[in-house]
């Protein structure tokens, strides 16, 4: 009797034995259904337990992980940037895949202009992109420009490539009063509402089950849009991710989970961050669609983004990318990456496998660039990117009153009291802040 | 009156109500055959579980929202839920167990009404629940989250913390999270113990850019949730568990409002200010009549009602009237919100007072099982303190 009072559905029959009926509803992978009914019935020997669906199997085995033969990476080019697949080149026109390059190196010069800055005592803190620039343009390049992106804090690239400009990178990095975020974070804590890419934030992995809560909502929406949100090998060991996977599947959202695997989380080799085969092993765990691809590739990211876009808002289901690359900079100016690893390990993908070189390669076969117009756009992203940052360190930081405002979307009466008690402060003792550099 | 039915429903093994009368005819009965008879004079008799340590007091019926009903707690809230969800297209609720109506039925009927896409269960996972809640948020819809208990709410303290509260002012408010509610049954319910019990309201008041509510009555209940819902800023509202069922008022039909960050007084007084929110405001008001009936002692009764950010004004004005301060809640003493009000008073109305500020709280310890009749400020501790205040 106990049995038929607590079962769900079940009613207030009583009765033990026979047959009562039940709905199972599973997701069957491959199944365009998500949702598949199947009867219980107690006389049958097939297994009725509710939390999976599978056969009974009468000999002791364990499952294995497979380690040595993981899921295989995806690529397009080569290492020569030479086209592996004619059927998987996604034949790009030139004016795109030349907005790939030119958004890529843009940002390597960026990168290594502002990281000088900050050696030089300029801005306070820069972390670069060194190596990953192609999950960022590869993948930015295949969504549409309103899809909402939520990042880490290592996908600058993205921004880039929706001309995001110069000025505000710059701005923010030296929390200058032209900076969107109004001086609150660290420099790299970049957020664009125009370009709906959410502000990053410093905690890891937090952005996870955000952005699965925006995709639920564009859903509802019915606004044929897919969130993008991507974090690293290290983040993707937090319990939001774990969190945001499950979600995202249960409640059948269009996500893009895209994970930047470069090797270290900081310090922290992938060996030390997990046992498994790395985080695209994870994403069928979940039920999840997933793939792995050469992050370095920017057509293969490209064409996986793409792809699991499309199907992603068609069939209102996430997917997982996993992209290799590898983290060619020290995890932060504050960081020396000598301390935990060889500048041979480090070269070898400077030299032998990066983004940018991969891509100009291509673009030499096709004829779409020449060592002319490589030196003329160095020539010219360089003095951009200088011009820009001169400016920038010449603007004033904003207003001090803006310590105050935003906390609440009005201002608290005690929070004003705070904002005067801090005015009367400076009238007498001003001369100790650093007032001249502040906008009045 | 219903004090004593609602402490004997079993929280931790609640089901639907059919289900969950059965357990107990079944459970009852077994018990009751097989239990020796115990022995003559000598043993102490069985302890009965124990009568509550308040006594709800209805507010009068609210004339100016119109047509009222008869409705306890969950139902009040029940009515807000239906009343945002009718009115706001974008809104969703979603959390543990809400689909079926809830573990304390404060979402029954909203799933049929509304749709699956609506009203959701979510995995069991509270740092996930208010994450996604942040990105619906973040997405410009409305978002109310549930978590079953505000016992359970850690998990979320980061997303709470470090991302809800921060959300505007870290991005310049070119994004915020502001339409999204979290709601968390609260505070001592008679067996609770460590995990079924908590107030951590405290933990909250700490951080800039979230707001933090507590009903004492469905008729409040329902208006401040519905603050919090259409107020653009995160906000947490913890409801009274205990109070469910037991407290029973007219609450209006219609979609109201009271106020969020404003204390109400709800009795005049000269001697004494009492300041307590939630359950404990019915436990004070006791104490206000017993003040008067026995010391001839007027008090001022004021509910907080929002933590945070917090009506400094209406308590300092009653403090210069009345000269003493009692402040009461059940969470533990040290760094309890007490702390808070009983400091900035002291900065405030140093002049004013005739007494050192009290304050009537939880021991600092864990929440106890069997030791909470102990353990609680009840009115004869707060009776006590305020006696103190009147003779220092």
């Amino acid at each position: 009797w106990s049995v038929c009072s607590s079962l769900p559905g079940g009613g207030g029959r009583g009765l033990l034995l026979g047959r009562q009926r039940i709905i199972l509803q599973h997701r069957f992978p491959g199944d365009s259904h998500p949702h598949r009914q199947q009867q219980f019935s107690s006389l049958e020997d097939k297994p009725q337990f509710p939390g999976a669906s599978a056969e009974f199997v009468d000999k002791l085995e364990f499952i294995q992980p497979n380690v040595i033969s993981g899921i295989p990476i995806y690529r397009v080019m080569d290492r020569q940037g030479q086209i592996i697949n004619p059927s998987e080149d996604p034949h790009l026109p030139q004016e795109k895949v030349l907005k790939f390059y030119k958004s890529m190196t843009l940002l390597n010069t960026m990168d290594r202009i502002l990281y000088e800055s900050q050696r030089q005592g300029r801005i306070s803190f820069y972390m670069t992109n060194y190596g990953e620039e192609g999950t960022h343009v590869g993948s930015a390049a295949a969504l549409d420009t309103t899809d909402l992106v939520f990042g880490q804090y290592r996908e600058a690239g993205v921004l880039m490539y929706r001309d995001y400009p110069l000025e505000l990178f710059m701005a923010q990095c030296y929390s200058n009063v032209s900076d969107l975020g109004k001086g609150r974070q660290m420099p790299v804590h970049y957020g664009c509402k125009e370009r709906h890419f959410v502000t990053i934030s410093s905690p890891l992995a937090t952005q996870i089950p955000q952005a699965v809560g925006a995709a639920y909502a564009a859903k509802r929406a019915n606004a044929n849009k897919v969130v993008i949100c991507y974090f690293g090998e290290g983040a993707a060991s937090e319990g939001d991710a774990h969190a945001g996977f499950n979600f995202a599947a249960t409640l059948e959202c269009p996500i893009i989970f895209f994970c930047r695997n470069n090797g270290y989380a900081i310090s922290t080799p992938t060996s030390e961050q997990y046992r498994g085969d790395g985080i695209a092993a994870r994403g069928p765990g979940y039920g999840l669609i997933s793939i792995r691809v050469d992050g370095n590739d920017v057509f293969a990211v490209y064409n996986a983004t793409k792809e699991a876009r499309r199907r992603a808002v068609a069939e209102n289901q996430p997917f997982l990318i996993e992209a290799m690359t590898y983290r060619i900079g020290h995890h932060s100016t504050s960081d020396d990456s000598s301390a935990y690893r060889s500048v041979d390990e480090v070269n070898y993908w400077d030299k032998q496998d990066h983004p940018i070189s991969r891509l100009r390669h291509y673009l030499l076969g096709r004829g779409w660039w020449d060592d002319e117009q490589e030196k003329a756009w160095r020539k010219q992203s360089r003095k951009r990117v200088m011009e820009a940052f001169e400016q920038a360190e010449r603007k004033l930081k904003p207003n001090p009153n803006l310590l105050f405002s935003d906390v609440y979307q009005e201002m608290p009466a005690q929070l004003r009291k705070q904002q005067e008690s801090l005015a009367r402060h400076l009238q007498t003792y001003g001369e100790h802040y650093p007032l001249d550099h502040f906008e009045k | 009156m219903a004090a004593v039915a609602a402490t004997g429903s079993r929280l931790l093994g609640l089901r639907a109500a059919g289900a969950e009368r059965r357990w107990r005819r079944l459970r009852g009965a077994g018990l009751a055959r097989g239990f020796p008879q115990s022995a003559s004079a000598g043993h102490a008799a069985v302890q009965r579980r124990q009568v509550a340590h308040f006594t709800f007091q209805p507010d009068p019926e609210p004339q100016e929202y119109g047509q009222t009903q008869k409705m306890n707690l969950f139902q009040s809230v029940t009515s807000a839920l239906d009343n945002s969800l009718a009115k706001d297209p974008t809104a969703v609720i979603f959390g543990e167990d809400v689909a079926f109506g809830g573990v304390f039925r404060c979402t029954v009927g909203l799933r049929d009404k509304y749709g699956k896409d609506r009203v959701f269960n979510t995995p069991l996972c509270e740092q996930g629940i208010v994450g996604f809640g942040i990105g619906i948020a973040v997405a410009g819809a409305t978002a109310i989250a549930e978590i079953q208990f505000a016992d359970y709410i850690f998990p979320a303290f980061d997303q709470i913390v470090n991302e809800a509260a921060k959300y505007r002012y870290r991005s310049g408010d070119l994004f915020n999270c502001g339409s999204l509610t979290i709601r968390s049954p609260w505070g001592c319910v008679g067996h609770g113990a460590l995990y079924h019990s908590q107030s951590p309201e405290a933990f909250f008041a700490h951080c800039p850019g979230i707001k933090v509510v507590i009903p004492r009555s469905p008729f409040q209940a329902k208006g401040l949730l519905l603050s919090c819902i259409e107020d653009k800023n995160p906000c947490i509202f913890f409801e009274p568990k205990i109070l469910y069922r037991a407290a029973v008022e007219q609450v209006p039909i219609q979609p109201y409002t009271i106020p969020l960050s404003q204390a109400e007084v709800i009795q005049e007084g000269s001697d004494v200010t009492l300041v307590a929110w939630g359950t404990q405001v019915h436990v004070i008001r006791e104490v206000a009549s017993m003040a008067k009936e026995k010391l001839g002692v007027s008090c001022e009764v004021i509910d907080l009602r929002t933590i945070i950010p917090w009506d400094v004004d209406t308590v300092c004005k009653s403090v210069i009237k009345t000269g003493r301060l009692l402040i009461s809640h059940e969470a533990p003493l040290t760094g309890g919100f007490a702390s808070e009000i009983s400091s900035t008073v002291q900065e405030e109305c140093f002049l004013n007072l005739e007494a050192p500020i009290s304050r009537v709280c939880g021991y600092d310890t864990p929440f106890p099982h069997i030791f909470e009749p102990f353990y609680i400020p009840d009115k004869w501790k707060c009776y006590d303190a305020l006696r103190k205040m009147i003779n220092y």
